[in-house]
């Protein structure tokens, strides 16, 4: 298992367009996912866990990755937490 | 008997019809439970359920072109997501096999489950999205009860009442003859209320009563330019209506009477319009409404279909099929104009950028990405030997680029007829005017360019600095600011002197109310969406051209908004 705490640097927060890129991408893998905010942990392959945990911008959240392909999973997802979710202006 | 409620107009339109009342019913679900044999069954039918669900939605995918696909496929990737969300259907399941509830019940269980948590945050723009959770939800509902054979909500002459619509719906209830929607929340802002008023379809939104006070099989008159919903109509409201109705269709049938007539105003000068098009609708209707030519067709749809950056025959096939589809009238088309906000849906890897629409988009990306661009340019002039082309190229700011553009362009050109394509000798090359700096420094340019297209969307939003999108200053992103007007008139006067061809080919081009003003500061050639077409040739033919001219200098000396409002207003 897997586990990172990554900083949500976009704008906007783990809104719903960036939840979905988030989602898709660990839909991806084989590996089981969660996320940690706010004392909540969610599946992150699920859209509505993701978007419930609500991350604001500039808040932490923690990303467990458990599977065969976890580390993959893992480097997609922290490059897609550094890129800002390639989100709008 | 009458009762007469108000909400917001978000789409013109008046409309009688039968009310449908939608989604109220989902909250009523008795709970109910089912014997234990019949679990598999049910679960069976909760998963045929969202398969017709989740086709539904992909077909809303396909049919989705030009402008809308783009702004509504996200809306449909976030159901999709929901749809298939583990969270939701593995919930579903589990209620119906260890609770033994109804498919419907466990929908419901679910639906009141997770809308509690979205309730509960404290974000509201997050809280929002519990709306697009309803839709889903809905569609599965509707997939529930619906027997294969008939197609609800929505049957020929109905008025839909519901909480909420989503854009990707209002096509298909377009189509099964929904007159009217009213809807408990929204705004006139929203996707829905913008998509709405393209269809036509009356629309008002933020009826908070409406739900609760309309039963189903309700009269309900509609008029979508008040926003008043009447419910049982007496026979005065009948009346009213039957007369506006006549006088609509006769509004409708002077302006569908100007389908061939010359746009030329009073005193006898003749107005190019030409139709800003993607969708082979767009273009027929462009044609057949007698637009001079295409004024803008924007190729970034192309690219966005998901299928990532079409390649040079693919991109060939279809500028051919808008040229010959315009049969001989002029085509202009514009290069790619994406940034990094969106270019990763065409397929096309950028780094993330902080402020996309200062960064590498537009002629800027294309330049960046020769090979790209090349196949591009290669395409178009392809085309060009099945009719007349114009290439138009966004976001210029700097002469080098015209030239860059104008050299890749001759060097393909010389390629495609050593390779023993047909290509026309002459292919305008125009730049679209919507960078402040181009607009400042249009003498720089003059000489390295055929025509000018002023693109009025982004030319206000970077004078203003103001992004229209952003709803805490979207109401201040007005064209009407003294420097825009002064902005447009240099441009149109330079063009003049030059002998440019120069038109406007943003929303202002095609907003009824500009039109006046465009004709003051001396613009003689429109591009705009074929569906206000007739309306903009019809103020046009009524217009004085010389007296409009005299306005012009007295709109530049106006010094707010309220003034140049006035002074429009003053000269009607």
């Amino acid at each position: 298992m897997l586990e990172r705490e990554l900083l949500v640097v976009n704008k906007l927060g783990l809104h719903a367009r960036a939840s979905a890129k988030l989602v898709q991408l660990l839909g991806g893998y084989k590996s089981n996912a969660f996320l940690v905010g706010r004392g909540r942990e969610v599946n992150a392959k699920s859209i509505m866990g993701v978007m419930l945990l609500a991350a604001a911008q500039g808040s932490s959240v923690v990303l467990r990755v458990d599977g065969p392909d976890e580390e993959a999973a893992m480097a997609a997802a922290v490059d897609l937490f550094a890129r800002g979710f390639d989100e709008d202006s | 008997m009458r009762l007469v409620l108000h909400g917001q107009p978000a789409s013109r339109g008046l409309a009688l019809g039968r009310a449908h009342v939608r989604e109220p019913q989902m909250h009523e679900v008795r709970e109910e439970r089912i014997p234990e044999g019949a679990v598999e069954a049910e679960i069976e039918r909760l998963h045929a359920a969202l398969d017709t669900a989740r086709a539904e939605l992909q077909q809303m995918r396909e049919r989705l072109q030009g402008a809308l696909a783009h702004e509504l496929g996200e809306f449909l990737d976030i159901h999709q997501l929901i749809l298939d969300d583990p969270e939701l259907v593995l919930g579903l399941d589990d209620l119906i096999r260890t609770a033994r509830y109804s498919a419907d019940f466990a929908l419901k269980l679910q639906r009141d489950r997770l809308v509690a948590v979205f309730d509960a945050i404290d974000d509201p723009y997050m809280r929002s999205r519990r709306e697009d959770l309803e839709h889903v939800i809905g569609r599965v509902w509707a997939a529930l009860h619906r027997s294969p054979a008939s197609q609800t909500p929505g049957v020929s002459g109905e008025v839909l009442v519901t909480d909420n619509v989503a854009p990707a719906e209002l096509s298909q209830l377009t189509e099964r003859g929904v007159v009217a929607i009213i809807t408990g929340a929204g705004s006139a802002l929203s996707h829905s209320a913008i998509l709405a008023r393209s269809l036509h379809l009356p629309l008002i939104v933020g009826a908070h009563e409406a739900v609760a006070q309309i039963n189903d099989g309700d009269a309900l008159l509609v008029d979508g330019h008040s926003g008043e919903v009447i419910i049982e109509p007496d026979a005065e409201d009948l009346r009213r209506f039957k007369r506006q109705q006549r006088e609509n269709a006769r509004d409708r049938r002077a302006l569908q009477k100007l389908r061939d007539a010359e746009t030329v105003t009073r005193d006898g000068v003749e107005i190019r319009l030409l139709a800003n098009a993607e969708s082979r609708e767009d273009v027929h209707q462009a044609y057949a409404l007698g637009a001079s030519g295409i004024g803008l067709y924007r190729t970034e749809f192309l690219f966005m279909q998901g299928r990532g950056a079409p390649d040079e025959d693919a991109q060939f096939l279809v500028y051919r099929d808008l040229v010959m589809g315009m049969r001989g009238r002029p085509v202009t088309l514009r290069t790619l104009d994406l940034g990094a906000d969106k270019a990763d849906r065409a397929g096309i890897a950028l780094s993330h950028e902080p402020n996309p629409a200062l960064g590498l988009r537009g002629v800027r990306l294309s330049l960046a990405q020769p090979g790209l661009f090349r196949s591009q340019l290669r395409a178009l002039l392809r085309a060009s030997a099945y009719g007349k082309v114009n290439i138009l190229v966004p976001m210029v700011g700097f002469r080098e680029e015209v030239r860059a553009v104008r050299a890749l362009l001759d060097q393909c050109a010389r390629e495609l007829e050593a390779e023993g394509h047909a290509v026309a000798k002459k292919v305008a090359l125009g730049v679209m005017i919507e960078v402040p700096a181009a607009a400042l420094a249009l003498a720089s340019f003059g000489r390295e360019v055929d025509f000018l297209s002023i693109g009025t969307n982004d030319l206000v939003q970077y004078l203003l600095a103001i992004d229209r999108g952003n709803d805490a200053v979207a109401a201040h992103s007005s064209p009407l600011h003294p420097a825009v007007l002064r902005v447009l008139r240099e441009i149109l006067q330079f063009g003049q002197r030059r002998g440019l061809s120069t038109s406007v080919c943003g929303e202002m081009a095609g907003d009824p109310a500009h039109t006046r003003l465009l004709l003051a500061l001396g613009l003689t050639e429109f591009s705009l969406h074929p569906n206000t077409l007739l309306e903009v040739r019809a103020i046009i033919r009524d217009s004085h051209l010389a007296e409009l001219r005299k306005l012009g200098s007295r709109l530049l000396r106006a010094s707010d908004r309220a003034g140049i409002e006035r002074l429009l207003k003053a000269n009607v």
